[in-house]
This record gives structure tokens, sequence and C-alpha cells, in this order.
């Protein structure tokens, strides 16, 4: 499937992300593939600022900004809500950035999915509390430089596999997209939006302000991220049923992190012994899907 | 206390709502870079001699759009057709799809275009200016005489060609095989050119002093006469009667219609691509050919599929010999071969070579045909020297004497490689010289030309010269570096069919078999179409800010620069460098 893009979308321009935002990107792509029957809930994250300053909003559907932790809980009212007035054909989306999905908001989500509340949970994943500062979050990556993991200090925990805990709730649709890839991106919210129960959406999202790279080539890191191996493309379905979107190039991930001044401390062995991580997380996920695309 | 059936009473909601959107954010104040849709040149355009618009003639196949690629050929090149079939493709050399896997074979394709044409009898619609007063005569109806005409004829002018024989396309008509080159190709691109406008008069061989009987009639005289004449080979034995046959008119008699027979080992003498059709036409008729090559075979002339193909049909190449005597024989005639050795390659060059002390063979050959160049068929053909009363220009030569009206030499007399191509460009560079000298003098003509370069040059574009969309092209070539290849998979170059190396030697039958419209687009798919934008919206795709829009314009994309920040993803994410990022000019 190709992405049809209308002249008219559902978000404005005049939004205040940074220049090259791959976060920005990332919401047209999920309005593409809703359309406009979507109220969204937006916890604190950096989309609380690029929607606009009060009283501007940057987005044509209804959106309500809440607190940090409510992601989850929010969406879960608000579909209650519809139900009881019959409007079934809305879809409820929590749009939340890693801190607010990995971190302070996990515990409502969780809660909710193992209660399998009907609604769409997307996470645009950044790697860092970047609006307030980059400060490192559970989904940093190992080796990555943040202001609360400065020189020496760099991260030396793995990111958490958020999809695999997700998965792990037994929720019928979970799924990892890029915003370099968008046809896939969108067609993975169009089936979503198609399921009924709780759903979660990982979109890998660049970011050049926090990794200190080139906003041109926002979209050019994180195509490579997947072709790594770093952030692969795949489905949960069920919690079990997993499938690989996209075959990888198996480019070295020492491409992907040259190209970042966030590693830039990093050494030829740091490397090396980066590239065994993600080998090992790439062939357990090999052996959970049980084949590989033949594309 | 409020009555039992009185409606419940909500408090009203107190949180803050939104009422207006952030278009009065005027983001594009933040933008220090600014992109611009900038389409750059092709490689490929830049190395064809005739600077036909490559790029996009593939895009426009892409797009199942043929008539209008099949023009876009035409506006450079009269002659997709034979150029399609005959020329030595010096783009696919440079495309850079060949450092992504294989270059794109655009020959294929333009033979495509030029056969679909043909199938449906189409017409091209071609800009022509309004007539002139001017008239030219044109000498020779080879390709560059047939070139010049086309676009003089164009540019509005009236051109009679006069050529010597009964029939137009000089070496296309009389030195070229049917197996590379059929009549009926030929004789379907001459018709499309007489349609133009052109008149060709056959039958009318210029003698000397033809100039005087022009003056006053006509305005100019392009001559692209050719090598009417072979070059002798000169060594003891070769003036026999019967010693040696002359290649080209061997060739000549077989397109004529006389099928001799031949029988035996024959001696091939030459590199040159004339060489190896004469072997390859003494192979279909019977006899075994040795070629004779006083270089390696790296170093032939020749184009090196041409002697590939004909070693594959049983050609023998004897390389690093020299002929020093010829004697009769019983069976025909002994050859005696002088070997050689390489002693340098100088730059650019095909290497040295000199004999071997003592190194001789003799062999027993039935025929000798000798293929080693030629010469203009009278001297007044000939151009005069560089100097005073002359302007060389990239591929012909324009020169004047006294009253008479100026004299543009071109064709192989004048090319810098001999080729059909390079006669195409020849012929286009003296119609663009004769009308620059006509509408704006002498003085203009240089720099006028110089700015019809496809990139860098040397090839000319009339597109450019008639000040088309082309105009606009960036003179910056691509390069594979620019490219963004995340946006292409692997595909393999088309192998078109062709008849067996069995179906091969019986007979002239042409050897590349005709090609789908299907697997046409599928070729030209794979092309990068470098700096040409193909609509493929990826700039509007990928921005963040939604300032890119489509518009009906020949451009289809605008870029809303009062959101646009500079962030420069679309100009990293064009698959083809056709657009650019700029230092914002201070306000």
């Amino acid at each position: 499937m190709k992405v049809e893009l209308p002249d008219h979308e559902l978000m404005h321009s005049g939004h205040v992300g940074c220049p090259g935002c791959g976060a920005a990107v990332a919401m047209r792509f999920l309005l593409n593939g809703l359309g406009e029957k979507t109220v969204m809930v937006i916890p604190a994250c950096c989309w609380s600022i690029i929607a606009g300053p009060y009283p501007q909003s940057t987005l044509k559907v209804p959106v309500l900004h809440t607190a940090f932790e409510t992601g989850a809980a929010v969406a879960t009212g608000i579909r209650a809500a519809l139900d009881v007035r019959g409007e079934r054909d809305v879809t409820v989306v929590t749009w939340a950035g890693d801190g607010g999905t990995f971190d302070i908001g996990f515990q409502a989500l969780s809660g909710a999915v193992e209660r399998n509340e009907d609604f769409l949970y997307v996470c645009y994943d950044n790697e860092a509390y970047m609006n307030t500062g980059i400060q490192r979050s559970s989904s940093t990556p190992y080796g990555a430089w943040t202001t609360t993991t400065p020189g020496r200090d760099w991260k030396k925990m793995r990111k958490k596999n958020i999809v695999e805990a997700l998965a792990a709730h037994r929720i019928p649709y979970a799924a990892t997209a890029s915003i370099a890839y968008p046809d896939d991106l969108v067609a993975k919210v169009k089936k979503a939006r198609s399921i009924r129960g709780s759903r979660f959406i990982h979109i890998f999202s660049s970011c050049p302000t926090g990794w200190r790279i080139p906003s041109e080539l926002s979209i050019k890191i994180a195509r490579m991220a997947v072709q790594t191996n770093i952030f692969p493309l795949y489905e949960v379905e069920g919690g079990v049923r997993y499938t690989i979107n996209l075959k990888p190039k198996g480019y070295l991930v020492k491409e992907y992190f040259r190209l970042q001044g966030r590693f830039s401390h990093l050494t030829e062995e740091d490397l090396d012994q980066i590239q065994e991580m993600v080998e090992e997380d790439w062939e357990l996920l090999l052996r959970k899907a049980g084949t590989m695309p033949s594309l | 206390m409020s009555p039992p059936h009185a409606p419940t009473e909500y408090p009203p909601i107190l949180i803050p709502r939104s009422f207006t959107t952030t278009e009065g954010n005027k983001t594009g104040s933040w933008r220090f870079l600014r992109p611009r849709y900038d389409e750059k040149t092709a490689p490929c355009s830049v190395a064809c001699p005739a600077g036909e618009d490559i790029g996009r003639i593939e895009m426009l196949v892409t797009q199942g759009l043929f008539k209008e690629a099949w023009e876009t050929i035409l506006l450079e090149n009269p002659f997709p057709g034979v150029c399609g079939r005959v020329c030595h493709h010096p783009c696919e050399a440079v495309c850079n799809r060949h450092d992504f896997d294989e270059p794109i074979a655009i020959h294929v394709v333009e033979r495509f275009l030029a056969d679909m044409a043909t199938r449906y009898d189409l017409r091209p619609k071609l800009p022509k200016l309004p007539p002139r007063p001017e008239k030219v005569a044109v000498v020779g109806a080879g390709p560059s005489g047939l070139a010049a005409a086309y676009f003089l004829t164009r540019l509005g002018y009236r051109c009679h060609v006069f050529e010597a024989r009964n029939e137009p396309g000089g070496i296309l008509r009389w030195g070229i095989p049917t197996y590379r080159l059929p009549e009926a190709v030929l004789k379907n691109e001459v018709v499309l050119l007489e349609a133009q406008g052109v008149e060709i008069l056959c039958g009318k061989r210029m003698e000397m002093g033809f100039l005087e009987a022009l003056r006053g009639e006509y305005a100019a005289v392009f001559l692209g006469c050719g090598h009417g004449r072979a070059r002798p080979l000169v060594v003891p034995g070769s003036q026999l009667p019967g010693a040696c046959t002359d290649g080209l008119q061997f060739l000549e008699s077989i397109r004529l219609g006389f099928s001799p027979q031949l029988k035996g080992t024959v001696a091939v003498i030459g590199g040159g691509n004339t060489a190896v059709d004469v072997a390859r036409s003494a192979l279909r008729l019977g006899a075994r050919p040795i070629l004779i090559y006083r270089r390696r075979r790296g170093d032939m002339p020749a184009f090196p599929e041409e002697v590939e193909m004909a070693l594959e049909e049983g050609v023998v190449l004897h390389e690093l010999r020299t002929p020093v005597h010829i004697e009769p024989s019983p069976s025909g005639w002994s050859l005696t071969l002088q070997t050689m050795e390489p002693v340098g390659q100088p730059e650019g060059l095909p290497a040295e070579v000199r004999p071997i002390p003592g190194g001789v063979e003799r062999m027993a050959v039935e025929k000798i045909f000798v293929a080693i160049g030629g010469e203009p068929a009278d001297a007044f053909f000939a151009p005069p020297e560089v100097g005073a009363g002359t302007l060389k220009l990239g591929n012909c030569l324009l020169a004047w004497a006294g009253d008479g009206p100026p004299l543009v030499y071109g064709g192989d007399l004048t090319v810098e490689i001999q080729s059909v191509v390079h006669a195409v460009a020849s012929g286009k560079e003296g119609a663009m010289a004769l009308d620059v000298l006509f509408r704006e003098g002498l003085e203009a003509v240089e720099p006028i030309l110089a700015s019809c370069r496809v990139g860098p040059g040397p090839a000319l574009s009339m597109e450019v010269f008639l000040k088309g969309l082309r105009c606009r092209r960036n003179a910056h070539v691509v390069k594979y570096s620019e490219i963004n290849t995340d946006h292409f998979t692997f595909a393999p170059r088309i192998a078109p069919p062709r008849l067996l190396r069995e179906e091969r030697i019986h007979g002239f039958a042409e050897i590349p078999l005709k090609i789908s419209a299907n697997l046409a687009m599928q070729e030209a798919g794979r092309c990068f179409h470098c700096g040409l934008c193909n609509q493929c919206d990826n700039c509007r795709l990928f921005c963040p800010e939604i300032a890119i829009h489509r518009e009906e314009t020949p451009r289809g994309r605008r870029i809303d620069y009062d959101y646009c920040k500079g962030c420069g993803i679309c100009v990293v994410e064009c698959p083809r460098n056709a657009m650019s990022l700029e230092e914002e000019e201070a306000s």
C-alpha cells in the first residue's frame, strides 16, 4: 500500500516543533491513517508544546492535554463516555512520548491494557525527555549521551523493550513503526484502527535537537535504525503471533552511531559490543517470528 | 430540594479550550537555510554527443508517455531508430546506476521508442520557427547533412540536400550491414525528416566549382561529404590487380543486392567498425574471416560490443600483426605478416607498437579486404586549415572566402570521433552556428553556442537554443554520491532478446529482437532520473511542516516559505537531487 497524501491534512502548519522534528512527521502519518473520527489524548511530552500554546491547536481533531502519568487512564474514560453516547465509530488515541509511556505513564498503561480497554496507544519514541532538556529515560539506548548521563557516565543500561512488555499483556495488537517507512506506518495505523481492544504502536521518531544530528538527516537516520536492525519493523498479534515486516539491508550499527553527536564518545570496542547486543536482539526476534520476510 | 423530575444540572466545564489554529505562527522566520526545486543535469545527457535529454526520456517512458518520450529525442536527434541500433551509447558508460547495480540499457529504450513510432505511424509535434528568407544548401545526405538540414528546417530555413547517389543515407545506407541497421528503419526516419520540410535531391553529384553555381541562390552551404574513398593499403604487392578489395565497397555491394559467395579463409585488415562489419559480412557469405590488426584488441577503434559479437560468431582476431607483403599463390594470395609488440601506452591513446625483429608469419588466403579508414572522395570536400577566415567549433568548421557564402564543414571530416551520433552533433552545431550567423553575426556564434551546452558540454541542446523548459536546468552534473539510493532497489539490467548465433551467421537479419512496452517501461523505471523531478512526492511526504503543496504548474509543487523552517529533509529525501538547500539571504 502506498500512502495517499490528501491536499488538506488534519494538521495545520505553524506548529512549534524544532526544524526536522521526527515526531511532527509521525503525527502527520498517524492522522493520515486515522482520519477525522478521532479523539486524541496527549499527556505531557514534546507534543504538549508542538500542538501550540493556548489558545492555539495545530490539530484538526479534538485533543485533550492531560497530566504526564494519565495517558491511558484518560483514554479509558473518554472511551467509556463515547460508549455511553453510542459513538462507536470514534477512535480514542493516546499520543505520548517515551517518558510518558516507558516511565511515568507505564502503570496506567499497563493497567488499562491488562483490562483490554478499547483504545489505541501510540508512543512516538525520541529516546529521552527531549522537551524538558534531554534527560535520559528508560527508552534511551545503551551508549547514549544525555544531560543526565553526561561525559563518561553515558548510559550503560539497555533500552527497555516496550513492545515486548505490551505483548506480554497479550493485547490484540502491538507493533513498531518508523517515520522513514510511511507506507508501513500508515498500514499499521489503519490495521490498528480496525481492531477492538488495546492496541499499541511504537513509532521511532528522530530528534535532531536531542540526538545532536543535522535536521536534514532526521528521516535518513530513522531509516538507518531499521536497516541496522536496531529498530526492526514488526507486529505482534494477540501477544504471540510475530510478523517481521521488512527485511533490513543489515548495515553495521556503527554507520548509524557515527552520524549522531549523542554517540560521539563511543570507542570502536563499545561499538563492537553494541553490534553484538543488536545481533542478539535480532536473533531473538527471528526466533519468535519463526520466519523472515522474503522481501 | 429540586423536584424529582428536573434535569440534572452539570457544572460548567472549567477547562480552557483552544479556539484558533497555529497558522498565525509564521515559522518560516526561523529559517536560515532555504530549500528550493533545482533541476540539475544528468551525466548521460552530457555524454550523449547529441545532448539528448535522456533522464527525461526515461521518465516519460516510465509514465507510459511513449510519444512524448519519442518527441523528446527528436528535439535533439532526428535518428532515434538509427542511433538506438548503431550508436556506441557513451551515455551508458557514465550512467550513475552503474555504481549501484548496472547501467540503464538506454539504447534499448531508444530503439523501442523509434519502433513504436513506426508501428503506430506517429507524426511528431515539434516546435518550428517562422520561415526565414535565407536558403541553405547541404551537400551529402549522410547523417551529418541530414541532421543539419533537419535542424535548419526547424529553425525556419529552406534546405536543399544534394546527394550524389540515388538514395539518401550515406554510410547508414551503404556502409552498415542490415543485421545492424535494417533498411526500413533508415527509410522511416528519412520520411519523417522530409515531412518536416527537408528537400532531398538525389543523383546530384557536386563537381569542382559547384560553389559558383550555388552562390546567389543559397545563403550558406553545409558540406557533410564524409569519406567517399577508402584509404589504400600500400605494401609490396598490394597494387597487383585483384589483390586487395576495398572493405567499404564490399559492404556497399552487399547493400546493393549483390551477395557474392565466398569460401575459404579471407583476411580483413583493419580494426575499426568497418573492418568488423566486413569480417562479419564475409562470415555470413560463407568465408572464414581473420581480422588482422596491428595493435591489441583493447586498442581497436571498433565498438567493443561489435568485436565481441564478431568473435562469438566465429571471426578470428589476429592482433599485433601488420601486413608487409602480398604475392599471388595457387589458391589465392599469400600474405606476409610482421608481428608487433606494444612498447608503451600514451595516456588516452592506443598502444604504441613496434615490429618484433624476425617475427614474420605467412598465411594463405582466398581474398584480402582492406578497411583502414577513408578520405574525402574529392580534394575540395576537405576542410581548409584552421586559420584566418575559419572558425573551429566542436564538431564542425565554419569557413568563408571572399564574397562567397559561408561554408560549414561537418560530418566525418571534422568530428572528434567518427560515429553516427557525432555526425548528428556536427549537423546540429552547424545549423545553430548558421542561424546565429544570419541573425546576430559572427561574433555571437561562439558565446551563444556556449550558452546552449548540456551541463559543461561539449554536447549542445536544440531545446535550450529554442529557449525551451530545459533552459532552467542547473549545469551541475549529478554524481552518484548525490543520489539517495535508499529509495531504490536492486534490479538487473534488461538482457534484450536476440537471434542465436546459429540464426545470425546464415543471413543478414537484424540481431536484436523487439521488446515489449512492458519491458521498456521496466527498464526505464530503473533510471534514477538524475537531477530531474518525477513528481515522486517524497519532499511533500516527509515535510514536518506541511509546507509543501501540490499545484497545477509544470513543476507540480510549491514550498510555502511562510512555514518552511529550512530543516532540509526534503532536499535529502529527494531521491534524485532535484532540490538544493542554500543559505537564506539576510533580509
